[in-house]
């Protein structure tokens, strides 16, 4: 049964102890809808943090902000805030086509940024921010948690390890309940999505791949769209270098998942490996490394809780804590901006091969 | 005078945030899809001699009550929001307000109405001190009102102006749940050490915090120690959640431990329990030598 040796956490998701920034920073949140808040009501918790203001167009939002208490100066543009309130880093959240202006707009000012995901919908548009930032020397992430959550963060760690061996069969699937009528895919798409589940709910575990297994050299896809002219499914197969293949589903329209969750399974020759939001699961055939042969179950009790206040989950914090450390100083963190292109370069490959049919799509690999 | 349950049976994980694994939550879920399992279970806890049932205002609750003959003191949790529209929520309390409304819309009596005059919107739209008691009011006019005992604020709002450093909210709340509704005020929380330290800067004493303590130290914030100081400095009674960290601990080792740590009351919740009847009339023991 439980045969764990030594389960050592390592990068992102980990130890008992987070990153947090070395020096005092001011921190300001553009973009007051449930992101933005979440963001906010973390950052007071880290230290070294000083929350010093809000940009947010909707005077309905900045009210609401306002009655649950955030006493804090709200303005209705970014170059205000900015220019009164001198933030260090800013969180941008907000309607996808909203993001990379802001984005733009406070890097141009000097100010670090760390985005909600994706970076943005277009390519294009996603390395001219990297790019930005890395003229400017101004840090830019972005907010891809399943890296950090404890239960992926752990099974990262471990097929790092090589603990399993190499890959034979690896699949990955992220379900959501949010889309069952066009009206609800309309409103999606009126608010400037260019795309569906992929964007919204399963960039995360693309990323978690592609950071993962490598960046493919070739990608197939099929989609299926059912509700309007966005997917809401969408069928993925990574080809990697080594010939190995990672297949990703995800769906959005599957009763029964009020939030996104992810499952991935991972078949190697010593082993296999499972991850869901509830725990990761192993079973080894021989002895490697810290892991003894049998079955291994890691719940969330059994990993490294590091975030010193919850409001949706532990890896906000995580998220937001090793941006912050990285502004004052500290290491990159794995959601830095080139990493957030490498795995967009992978989702337009996605779209590219749906668009076809499921013809392959090759790619550069980096 | 002190106001806090010493037992409860937390019917959470069918309508709130839970720690349980998927499958657990899916057996659970099914289990009590009928009202007729609920019924019967609120009986066993009410003939275990609990002191009270923490759940919010559900339609499977009222149906359930409604088929038993027997009074079930409650825990009212508000508000009622389901796992879908929890994760809509964001700051703004002016669209729960009128989606409780609407659900309410039927039941509704005088004093729910009142509540909404004497604090128009107008006058404090989205304030959360000025317009809770409109929430409160609405959640409750579906429910038996001599059965309510007590009023626990959700935890993401609790979060949010914890975050937010509302004082002037948890001062109104507790003074209104008391005052106004003759109830005790409970606050719900995810961060019970970080509550209860700023509670105790604040000098506010609700009647009591639910949040979670395991020997795991699972969703314990900021850390288990600084909980479990926090615990021990008596701010208000807390009440345990949570206490088998997603199925990890045992229930009669966490109901030990929370009791060891300070702990006033415990929550165990539905997917917790295999015998309701039965592991409540332990737990009730265990409280008595605690």
């Amino acid at each position: 049964m439980t045969t764990l040796i030594d389960s050592k956490l390592s990068e992102p998701g980990g130890s008992s102890t987070p990153p947090a920034p070395l020096k005092p920073l001011r921190l300001a949140v553009a973009g007051l809808g449930r992101a933005g808040i979440v963001q906010a009501a973390v950052a007071r918790s880290i230290p070294n943090v000083e929350l010093v203001g809000f940009a947010e167009a909707d005077s309905a939002a900045r009210r609401a902000a306002k009655g649950a208490g955030f006493k804090l100066p709200a303005f209705e543009r970014l170059a205000t805030l900015i220019e009164r309130e001198k933030p260090d880093a800013l969180i941008v959240t907000g309607a996808h086509h909203t993001r990379p202006a802001l984005v733009r707009e406070a890097l141009d000012s000097g100010v670090a940024v760390l985005t909600d995901r994706p970076l943005s919908s277009a390519l294009h548009e996603a390395e001219s921010l990297a790019l930005l930032s890395r003229d400017k020397r101004v840090p830019l992430a972005c907010s891809h948690a399943l890296m950090f959550h404890p239960v992926f963060a752990e099974a990262s760690a471990v097929l790092a390890s090589g603990t399993l061996g190499a890959a034979r069969r690896v699949r990955c699937s992220t379900y959501r309940s949010r889309v069952f009528d066009t009206s609800r895919q309309a409103a999606l798409a009126a608010g400037g999505a260019t795309g569906g589940v992929l964007l919204h709910e399963a960039i995360d575990a693309l990323f978690y791949a592609v950071e993962t297994f490598g960046s493919p050299k070739q990608v197939r896809a099929t989609a299926q769209r059912l509700f309007g002219e966005l997917e809401d499914e969408v069928h993925v197969t990574l080809t990697l270098p080594s010939g190995g293949e990672v297949g990703l589903d995800a769906s959005w329209s599957v009763p029964g998942y009020p939030a996104a969750a992810t499952v991935l399974e991972f078949e190697g020759e010593n082993g296999k490996l499972l991850a869901s939001d509830d725990a990761v699961e192993l079973d080894i055939i021989e002895e490697r490394g810290t892991f003894r042969a049998g079955h291994t179950r890691l719940g969330l009790a059994d990993l490294a809780q590091a975030a010193r206040f919850d409001l949706d989950g532990e890896a906000t914090y995580r998220v937001l804590a090793s941006f912050l450390a990285w502004v004052a100083g500290g290491e990159p963190p794995i959601h830095r901006a080139e990493r957030a292109v490498r795995a967009l370069r992978v989702m337009d490959a996605v779209y590219t091969s749906s668009r076809t049919g499921g013809n392959p799509v090759a790619l550069a690999v980096s | 005078m002190n106001n806090a349950p010493r037992l409860l049976l937390s019917l959470r994980s069918l309508h709130g945030p839970s720690l349980a694994t998927r499958d657990r939550l899916l057996e659970v879920v099914a289990r009590y899809r009928e009202p007729e399992s609920l019924a019967v279970t609120l009986a066993k806890a009410v003939a275990a001699k609990v002191d009270g049932v923490f759940t919010c205002s559900t339609p499977a609750l009222r149906a359930a009550l409604a088929e038993l003959s027997t009074e079930v003191p409650l825990y009212v949790v508000v508000p009622s929001v389901s796992e879908y529209e929890r994760q809509e929520l964001g700051a703004g309390l002016e669209p729960v307000i009128n989606a409780s409304r609407a659900r309410a819309r039927g039941f509704a009596g005088v004093t729910a109405r009142l509540a909404g005059m004497a604090r128009p919107a107008m006058f404090g739209r989205g304030d959360y001190a000025w317009r809770l008691p409109v929430l409160i009011e609405s959640e409750l006019s579906s429910l038996p009102r001599s059965s309510v005992r007590g009023i626990v604020l959700d935890a993401w709002f609790t979060d949010l102006a914890l975050a937010a450093g509302n004082r002037k909210m948890f001062e109104s709340y507790t003074r209104y749940v008391r005052r106004n509704l003759k109830m005790s005020a409970g606050l719900e929380t995810r961060n019970l050490g970080s509550l209860l330290a700023q509670l105790r800067e604040w000098e506010i004493a609700p009647d009591f915090v639910a949040g979670p303590i395991n020997p795991s130290g699972l969703l314990m914030k900021p850390s288990p120690e600084e909980v479990l100081a926090e615990v021990r400095r008596g701010t208000a009674p807390v009440i345990a959640r949570e206490l088998c960290a997603g199925g990890v601990d045992s229930l009669d080792t966490a109901a030990e431990y929370a009791y060891e740590h300070g702990a006033y009351g415990l929550a165990p919740d539905l997917t917790e329990m295999d015998d309701v009847g039965a592991e409540l009339r332990a737990l009730l023991r265990e409280s008595a030598r605690a």
